[in-house]
């Protein structure tokens, strides 16, 4: 069913304390299939167990932002929008000038340290997530 | 639908109306004030006092206003200390979330900065509205796409309410869309004058 490949989001700690680390995560690289691929398939049921853990988030951009190679992820339900942000700043190698903000709802800004478990439990849909984000240079 | 969101006075607000029935339902105390003094341009302004946190015991105090010269809803704040003392702009700015700290100290000036509020006369510290068009755009027009009623002063809150400790429960998101019934934009239970008409 889903046309793009589809990635386990495995971010590392590092990247939320803004170290200059490795890149860690690359999809392209990720790939094939991690051990703990558990959590997504294209269209197949998925696990129980891991499923609790992580959820189905489909990532939309919004006007002039760039988009994603990859847009489906799964990922813990633990994760904070802020980590998510950070993310795709890096994934769209975005400059420190630049701001992303994540809408649910296609307007609805959550705050930072939202997890996305509690937004799959409001808005999600369809067994996922669907999550819009836009750049910008502007702020305030 | 225009392509530049005339964001007047009046429609301005009809969404601080439909923010604060929310608000209203869940109690998160925004309260809706008119000065009714004002010699100046009719500037109105809705105020809450925050409950101190848990942890630092500051109180922040954040108020909406229209602004006419941006035609923009425009965020003033303050914060004190429990025994009155007010904070300092560096102060609050080692309160913005990490996640906004390195695009606000890139360009501080046209970010936060301190100014007299309009109606009280007091200092607070503003966010400055004149890039609200350029972030806000995006996102009404892509409402727009899909006819979806966005409340603008909903949205542009979520978007810059938690850089500076304000974050709005996530029921906001949800009531944004439940006046869809109740408010078309075609046929406005207000002043339909005043309103962006096709």
């Amino acid at each position: 069913m889903a046309e793009e490949p589809e990635s386990s989001l495995q971010l590392p700690p590092s990247i939320a304390a803004e170290g200059e680390g490795p890149t860690e995560v690359s999809p392209e690289t990720a790939t094939p299939e991690p051990p703990s691929s558990a959590a997504v398939s294209p269209g197949t049921e998925e696990p129980a167990g891991d499923t609790k853990k992580k959820i189905d988030i489909l990532l939309k951009a919004v006007g002039d932002t760039p988009i994603m190679k990859t847009k489906k992820w799964a990922v813990e339900r633990t994760r904070t929008i802020q980590g998510l942000i950070d993310f795709i700043k890096k994934f769209l190698k975005l400059v420190a000038s630049e701001q992303l903000f994540i809408y649910v709802n296609q307007s609805f800004a959550p705050s930072p340290d939202q997890e996305v478990g509690t937004l799959y439990e409001c808005f999600g849909s369809d067994g996922k997530l669907v999550l819009h984000y836009c750049k910008s240079q502007a702020w305030g | 639908m225009e392509e530049d969101e005339f964001f007047g006075e009046e429609t301005f607000q009809h969404y601080c109306a439909e923010f604060i029935k929310h608000s209203q339902k869940i109690g998160d105390g925004w309260e809706w004030r008119t000065s009714k003094e004002a010699l100046e341009p009719p500037l109105d302004d809705f105020e809450v006092t925050e409950p101190t946190t848990a942890t630092e015991v500051i109180k922040y105090e954040y108020h909406v206003l229209y602004s006419c010269s941006y035609q923009v809803p425009v965020l003033y704040f303050r914060a004190s200390f429990l025994d009155g003392s007010p904070l300092a702009l560096k102060d609050i700015w080692e309160g913005v979330h990490e996640c906004y700290k390195t695009r606000l100290l890139h360009r501080p000036w046209d970010t936060i900065t301190q100014q007299e509020h309009p109606i009280l006369g007091q200092p607070f510290f503003v966010l400055h509205p004149c890039k609200t068009n350029e972030f806000m755009t995006p996102v009404l027009k892509n409402s727009q796409k899909i006819n979806r009623n966005v409340n603008y002063i909903t949205s542009w809150l979520s978007m810059v309410g938690p850089a500076v400790g304000l974050n709005l429960p996530l029921s906001y998101a949800r009531a944004a869309f439940q006046d869809e019934g109740n408010v078309n934009r075609q046929d406005s239970s207000i002043e339909p004058k005043s309103l962006e008409e096709p």
